[in-house]
Formats: C-alpha cells, structure tokens, sequence
C-alpha cells in the first residue's frame, strides 16, 4: 500500500492523465448532446497532452537553452512539447470541423440532441 | 534533372496531391479545369508511384530512404520506400486514378454545385496525400499526423453532400474516429517514453532491449494502438461509424472510403505492429492470438450483418467490415503465407470495392432507387454496369482466375502453415457468406425482368473508370505474378527479426 501510494505520488501527473482521459470517455460514450460530446473529446485529448509533456519533464531540470555558464545543468526534454503543439493545432481543427457539423445538424433537425436526431430521421 | 527527380520522389508522391489540394480553391470558379488538375494528379501519382516500384525492384527490396530536408535519421523525418510502401502505392494510385475519372462526370450532379464538387476534390487529394504519406512514413509521430489528415478529410468526405443525414454520419464517424487518434496518439507517446525515439528503426531497436523492464507499459502502448487503429480501419465490434458513414457519403468518396481509407490504418497498425513491435515481441506477448480471433469475428459478424442489409450501399459497407476482418485475420497468423496473403487481398480487395461501390453508385443514380428489391431488370437496361458489378462480385467471392481468389488461397495456406483449423473453416465459411449477400443481388438485376423504365448505362467518363477497374480485377486475377512477388517479399521483410 506505502508502495503503491508512494509511486502515485512521484508519477501524479500520469494519474492526474488518466483521470482526465476516463472522464473524457465516458462524457464521449454516455452524453447524447452532441456538445457535450465534443468536450469529452476535447477533455481526452488533452489528457493525452499531459501524458506526453509530462513524460519529457525533468523535475529540477532547466529550460532547454544552451547555458555557457553552467554546462552542467540537466535539460527538460523540449521535443514532447513540441510535438504537442502540432497535436493541439490538429484538436482544434477537429473541433471547428465538428462545431460546423452541429450548426448543420442543428439547422436540419432544430435540435443538438443525438438521441432525438436519431428518432427524427427514422419518422 | 533525373537524378533530382529520383531522388526526391519518395517525397514527391506524398507533397505533390497536398500542393495540388491546396492550390484548387483558386480555380473553384472552372470546374472543368479543377477536374483536370485531379486527373493530372492521379496520373502523375501513379506514374511516380509505378517509377518507385520499378527503382525498388532493381535495388532488390532494399528500401530507398529519404531523410526529410536532410535531417539525418534520429533527428529529422524518415521516409523509407520498401515493397510494403510500393505495393501500398500502387493500390492508392490504381483505385484513385478511376474514381478520379468517375467523379469528374458525376460529382457536380452528386453534391449539387461545381463549388461543393471542387471542395470535394480538395479533400479527395487531401486523403490521397496522406496515404501516400502513410505507405512511406517511417516516423511514428508523423504516421499520427497523416492519420489525422486522412481522418478529417475522410469525414470532411461523408458530409460533402450536404445531405443533414451525410451530416449526422460525419459527426458520429468523427467522434469514434477521434477517440481513435486520441488513443494512437498515447499508444506513440507510451512508446516514446520507453524507447526515446520517434523513429520506427531506432525506436524498434531500443525497444527490444529494454522491453522485459517495462512491460505493463508495452502492454498499454499495444492495446492502445490496437484499439485506435481498429477503430479506424473499422475491425469489428468497432466498426459502428463504418455503415452509416460509407453509405450517406457520394458514391465516389464511398468507394475510396472503403476502398483505400480503411487500408491506410491497417498499414500503418502493421507498420507499427511488425516494424516496431516485431515478430519475436507480439509472439511473446500473444498478440498474434488476439488478432486472429478479431478477425475471424469480424468476417462472420460483417458477413451476417450484411446478408441483412436490403439498401445496396449499406450491403457493401459491411461487406468492408467482413474483409478488413480477413486481413486482421491474415496479420494474427503471422507467416510469411498468410502476410502475403493479406497484403495482396488489401490490393485486390481496394480495386474490387471500388468497383462495387462506383457501379452501385452509377445504378442508383441512374433508376434513383436504392434497395436491391427494387433493382430487378437492372442487368439488362444497364449491360456495363452491371457486367462490372459481377466481375467484382465474382472476384469478392474467390472464384478462381479473380484477384479475390489469389489473396484468399494464400490466407488458407497461411492458415494450414500456421495448424489453426478454426482459421480455414472461417476463410471458407465468408466465401460462402459473400456470395450470399453478394449473389442474389445479380440474380435480382438479371433474371427478373425489367420494369418500363428508361435506365440507362451512364456515360462515357464513368464507363471508363468502372472498366478499368474490372480490368485491373481480371489483371490481377489472371497475372498476379509481379504484384504476388511484390507482396510475398514484403511479407518476408515483415517476419525478418529485428
């Protein structure tokens, strides 16, 4: 138990990633307002950002710029941060593509419920 | 000038159909010149694609890498062009060209207006790019942002109608299909925290060595990958955007959806599977067994599901959900059999849904009904059409001389080598399940007759792109010879133990 609370306290910001991404899931997988749906995919990606920029952090590491003085200073690694940029550009596109498809289906069917869009395309 | 030419072209089938893409708004106002400018692509596409191949078969199978703006390996983007990435190629390059051609007659009627039509051909080149970017790429990260722009262009693909259900369709496959990139995205980053390296070599190399110290994360970074690809190469109890989205879209973004989207992650899972992971790795960890099972699943679930199916498009669409099972099928096998097996299926299985789908679309455009209880008579008011439905259909099923058979026989050998009982009675059993769903519709077309009505085979534009594609179905079934070689040295090069 001291083990595993010990290694959930080192490795936080995992946990605090993994957390995000369940709750992300199941707002994905239960919410039937198309909203809503959107935000659980928003919320999971970024916990897969966290994950990723919390696995090139360095605690006590400096900012990844060459220092003269100090050639010794251990760097955080920079490459997940940017490699994270490039996957938030790629959320927000999915994000304005989908909010364009709710403004067509809510024009369409009066309503951002995808239950009652369900039923309304059956009758 | 050659040189420059040669040694850039890895690079230049991926940036060639982006530029293209990119430029075409300019000319929205000239549809002809627009079509033009797409039909050029493909055939330059598949000019460049064809010339790889030719480089790649003199060098042997030893892949051509390509170091992007001459970062060496570690550091930069790697490009490597193999077998896999020229048979690949050559896939995306012989189905695109006719769907090309077919949409230049039909996409203006389609989607109503050359201005959604040129929207459509933007995307459509959009999603040609990434899948030529997919067959090179030997960069996990990279594999991620191709997988995104084939994802957004193959939604933005379905809604390009405007129809409100094309709309509902897109959002559900966007979703699921994002779920899925969210999931690839943390299988790479699992594997960068444990290998350091973003390319598939170096990142295959470390990963053996230190794997045994970090299982449970290996665990994670498999099931994650396996999950995200199989949502979006629609493998089984995945699969639920797949029906809905490839039967709303238009009929030619329908036939490269199933056609080539769905193909695409598949090569990219097995890029990831057998050139990170490897052999030695997924027999360790049993992963093999896994896939098997998914596949054999898929190809009765799909094939069930789609004997039930009255609507044409929606038949074909699960009838993909059935085939992607045979090549997750062949994957779980894991001999040399069985990979060429699945890679020449992949091939074969592009040209032949293709070819279903543009017949299917030209049929329902011509009589507007789209229930195959409605379609009696349609064989003899359309000759063409339907001849090149058959063909497919023919093929599909795994009558000997069709391409379907070839990649279908090595599945079975394949699953001979590997002693799995279970795994032939399966083969055999979706063959049969194909012809049943598929059959009945000729039978229908046929020999029932025609109502009074004026049907007509559609024009010339069309007709050439559905008997091309007939003709690479019976070209590849009559003379499988180069692309068979092609795939079984690919195969080979997948079992290799790194």
């Amino acid at each position: 138990m001291r083990i595993l609370l010990d290694k959930l306290l080192v490795n936080y910001p995992y946990f605090a990633a993994m957390i995000l991404f369940i709750i992300g899931a199941f707002t994905v997988m239960t919410r039937s307002n198309l909203f809503k749906k959107l935000i659980g995919i928003n919320i999971m990606e970024s916990a897969i950002f966290l994950m990723f920029i919390a696995a090139g952090n360095i605690r006590g590491g400096a900012v990844p710029i060459l220092d003269e003085a100090n050639p010794q200073a251990v760097y955080i690694n920079p490459l997940p941060s940017a490699l994270m940029l490039t996957g938030i550009v790629v959320s927000v596109s999915v994000t304005a593509f989908a909010l364009a498809l709710i403004i067509r289906l809510y024009q369409s069917y009066g309503t951002t419920d995808a239950r009652r869009i369900a039923e309304l395309r059956k009758r | 000038m050659t040189t420059t030419i040669e040694a850039h072209l890895p690079v230049f089938v991926v940036i060639m159909p982006l530029f293209v893409a990119f430029i075409l708004p300019t000319f929205a106002r000239r549809i002809r010149l627009v079509e033009g400018l797409v039909t050029a692509t493909t055939v330059l596409g598949f000019l460049g694609a064809g010339y790889l191949a030719s480089l790649v078969l003199i060098r042997n199978g030893n892949p051509i890498s390509y170091s992007l703006g001459g970062w060496p390996a570690p550091w930069g983007i790697q490009l490597s062009v193999g077998d896999l990435s020229c048979l690949f190629l050559l896939m995306v390059a012989s189905v695109s060209l006719p769907v090309a051609l077919f949409a230049a007659d039909n996409m203006t009627h389609e989607v109503g207006g050359p201005q959604r039509a040129t929207r459509f051909y933007v995307l459509y080149l959009l999603l040609g790019g990434a899948m030529a970017g997919m067959a090179v790429t030997s960069d996990l990260f990279n594999v991620f942002v191709l997988v995104e722009v084939a994802t957004l262009s193959c939604c933005g693909l379905v809604s390009s109608s405007n129809q409100p259900r094309a709309a509902e369709a897109a959002f559900n496959y966007l979703i699921l299909a994002t779920l899925g990139s969210a999931l690839i995205l943390g299988g790479i980053g699992f594997l960068y925290m444990i290998t350091g390296h973003l390319n598939m070599g170096f990142a295959s190399q470390e990963l053996n060595r230190v794997w045994q110290d970090y299982p449970h994360v290996v665990w994670m970074a498999l099931s994650f990958l396996l999950v995200g690809f199989g949502v979006k190469s629609a493998l089984f109890p995945l699969h639920v955007w797949l029906p809905d989205a490839h039967s709303a879209a238009p009929s030619p973004a329908s036939a490269i959806l199933s056609g080539l989207a769905v193909k695409g992650y598949a090569i990219c899972l097995i890029k990831v599977l057998f050139n990170v992971f490897g052999i030695a790795l997924i027999r360790d960890l049993s992963m093999h067994r896994i896939l098997t099972l998914l596949g054999m699943i898929a190809i009765i679930a799909g094939s069930l599901f789609a004997l039930t199916q009255d609507k044409l498009k929606r038949r074909l669409a699960f009838s993909t959900v059935a085939q992607v099972g045979y090549i997750f099928l062949g994957l779980g096998l894991a001999n040399s059999m069985s990979l060429t097996g699945t890679l020449f299926h992949m091939a074969s299985h592009a040209v032949i849904k293709s070819g279903l789908f543009l017949a299917a679309g030209a049929i329902i455009a011509a009589t507007g009904k789209d229930r195959i209880s409605e379609m009696a008579g349609v064989g003899k008011k359309m000759p063409i059409t339907m001849a090149v439905f058959t063909i497919c259909s023919v093929s599909l099923v795994g009558i000997p001389l069709f391409s379907g058979f070839i990649g279908k026989w090595n599945l079975l050998l394949g699953s001979l080598e590997a002693g799995n009982r279970l795994a032939q009675a399966v083969i055999i059993l979706g063959s049969v399940l194909c012809a049943g769903y598929l059959f009945p519709i000729i039978r229908v077309a046929y020999f029932e007759p025609a109502p009074a009505a004026d049907w007509q085979d559609p024009g010339l534009p069309q007709k050439t792109a559905l008997i091309l594609l007939a003709a690479w179905v019976m070209i590849l079934g009559a003379v499988p010879g180069p692309f068979l070689e092609l795939a079984k040295r690919a195969a080979l090069d997948l079992l290799v133990v790194k």
